[in-house]
């Protein structure tokens, strides 16, 4: 895949080729989707790597984001007399923002960086050229395979971050707290709601984050340079460029979904 | 001369090469260089350091666009042909990379394999038999189930060359194949690519510097230099043909045609001794 290396000094310049070539590289991933359809074993396996491979972080995180989440809002709510309420905030924030925020955030550092630098690597050392000579396409069986793991494990990822925060509001809130255990998911229940919060804010934003993610981390590793210092500096774009595009995409999702 | 728009294949030459002309970061690797790989011999490719050996390769599979120039390959113009007709094309061609280019997921068995498995429906125990047979060729068939992490520098070479032979490919291109080999393992080679040669016809183009190995197994050497080709002819032979060219190739002189030094300034300048000289 020849994409164009940005040669300006200017850094509005090269930012914007750079944003440009991926548009391109995406493009020529979904061109290759039914090509890939072939490699539906190396999907799985990617899939294993950068889903199942990523569960532990995401569980562990989800916890204590759930736990620490539960405990501010009992003292701050504590004030106005209302405690109760704070099992539901948990549930609202976690579904709406922190869910999928925060497990495109880990996925990027856990998975992203994964991806850049295992085709980055697969690049300096010939694998990619040599795919091309045997006749393989590397898109179709390098990255379209990881782009698609990504799209599939990041909503999944992201149910379990809720599921593991709830549960952490729950030991929190109720268990150490003495929260109502019946007022703590009545409340939940009362005010979420399956299309807005969950389809809306879990499933939908979680996607699309997984797509964005999945893509610069792919593109990075395609485009870096061959060398170990391209490698780790692509690994380093990996994590900037999802970090920024998943708070600057949740802004605007947030407003339109709202 | 062949007109090389409409040349057509011929039963001589497998790779045509026709006004190769190309330019890498400002440099002119070739110069309207006239090439022709003959069918079923071993050719080798020789040449200085970054004289564009591995570049003319990469033309001959299409990896690589030339500015200008023409090649054909089986009489197919590389350059013309479509995403699809290309990996056709590159389906009869087996190609030994530099570094081996292992893929460093899968076992020696798995990468020897990987081309069978990604363009046929074999059996799994036909996969097998091949496999074997061409790791028993190279004398790796013990070191199968092994990664390429565990495998040295010679006996990657080696399994990737088991990997380029697996398809009985019409072409194969080897990018030094002599490097890191001990004497045993190369002796092993030269034969092998003699073998595939003399008994499948295969097309084997060579690119190396040993002239010694060049000697036992090409048929045919192209001297490149400057762009162009500046000498070619019997092995045997090319080296005594008294051309500045090979003098200084085959005698490893300093001195030459192809300066040894990469263009710089002058030594006394660089090292502040020019200002003081005044």
């Amino acid at each position: 895949m020849n994409v164009r290396t940005p040669q300006s000094n200017n850094v509005v310049i090269q930012s914007l080729t750079q944003i440009g070539n991926c548009g391109l590289f995406l493009l020529t991933l979904l061109m290759a989707i039914p090509r890939s359809f072939r490699y539906v074993r190396e999907t799985i396996r990617q899939l294993w790597f950068v889903g199942a491979m990523s569960l532990a972080i995401i569980m562990v995180c989800g916890l204590f984001i759930g736990m620490v989440l539960q405990l501010q809002l009992y003292n701050v709510l504590s004030i106005f007399g209302s405690t109760s309420a704070s099992g539901m905030v948990v549930a609202l924030a976690v579904y709406r923002e922190l869910g999928p925020v925060v497990t495109a955030l880990l996925f990027a550092g856990r998975a992203g960086t994964s991806i850049t630098a295992e085709i980055g690597l697969m690049r300096a050392t010939d694998q990619i050229d040599a795919m091309e000579m045997m006749a393989v396409d590397p898109i179709a069986y390098v990255a379209t395979p990881r782009f698609l793991a990504g799209l599939i494990a990041m909503p999944l990822l992201c149910c379990v971050f809720c599921a593991m925060a709830i549960f952490g509001g729950h030991l929190v809130g109720v268990t150490w707290l003495g929260i109502d255990n019946g007022t703590f998911w009545s409340n939940m229940t009362a005010v979420v709601v399956v299309h807005t919060d969950i389809v809306n804010g879990v499933l939908f934003k979680s996607l699309v984050f997984g797509a964005v993610v999945s893509l610069i981390a792919v593109f990075q590793g395609f485009t870096t340079p061959p060398t170990s210092e391209g490698v780790a500096y692509a690994t380093t774009r990996t994590v900037v460029a999802s970090s920024i595009a998943i708070l600057a995409l949740d802004f605007v999702l947030t407003a339109f979904l709202m | 001369m062949t007109d090389p728009v409409r040349a057509t294949p011929d039963d001589s030459t497998l790779v045509r090469i026709r006004g190769l002309t190309t330019v890498l970061n400002g440099k002119t690797i070739f110069d309207a260089l006239d090439l022709d790989i003959p069918r079923g011999k071993v050719t080798a490719i020789m040449g200085p350091s970054g004289t564009g050996k591995t570049t003319l390769l990469k033309h001959i599979t299409g990896q690589m666009r030339a500015d200008a120039g023409q090649i054909l390959v089986n009489g197919k113009n590389v350059a013309g042909l479509s995403r699809e007709q290309l990996y056709k094309l590159r389906e009869g061609i087996g190609y030994l990379f530099q570094n081996s280019a292992l893929l460093t997921d899968f076992d020696v068995f798995e990468n020897v394999a990987f081309p069978l498995r990604q363009h046929t429906k074999l059996p799994e125990v036909l996969i097998r038999d091949l496999v074997l047979l061409k790791l028993q060729a190279v004398g790796l068939r013990g070191a199968a189930r092994l990664m390429p992490n565990e495998l040295s520098g010679g006996m990657a070479r080696r399994v990737a060359l088991a990997r380029a032979i697996v398809f009985d490919p019409m072409l194969i291109l080897y990018d030094e194949p002599f490097v890191g080999l001990d004497p045993v393992a190369l002796n092993q080679v030269l034969k092998l690519i003699r073998t595939l040669n003399q008994t499948l016809g295969i097309t084997s183009v060579l690119v190396a510097h040993e002239l010694e190995a060049i000697k036992q197994v090409a048929d045919h050497v192209f001297l490149i230099a400057n762009g162009k080709v500046v000498a070619q002819g019997d092995p045997k032979t090319i080296a005594n043909d008294g051309s500045p060219w090979t003098r200084q190739f085959f005698g490893g002189e300093a001195d030459g045609p192809v300066p040894f030094q990469y263009p710089a300034e002058d030594l006394a300048q660089a090292l502040g001794f020019a200002g003081a000289a005044k």
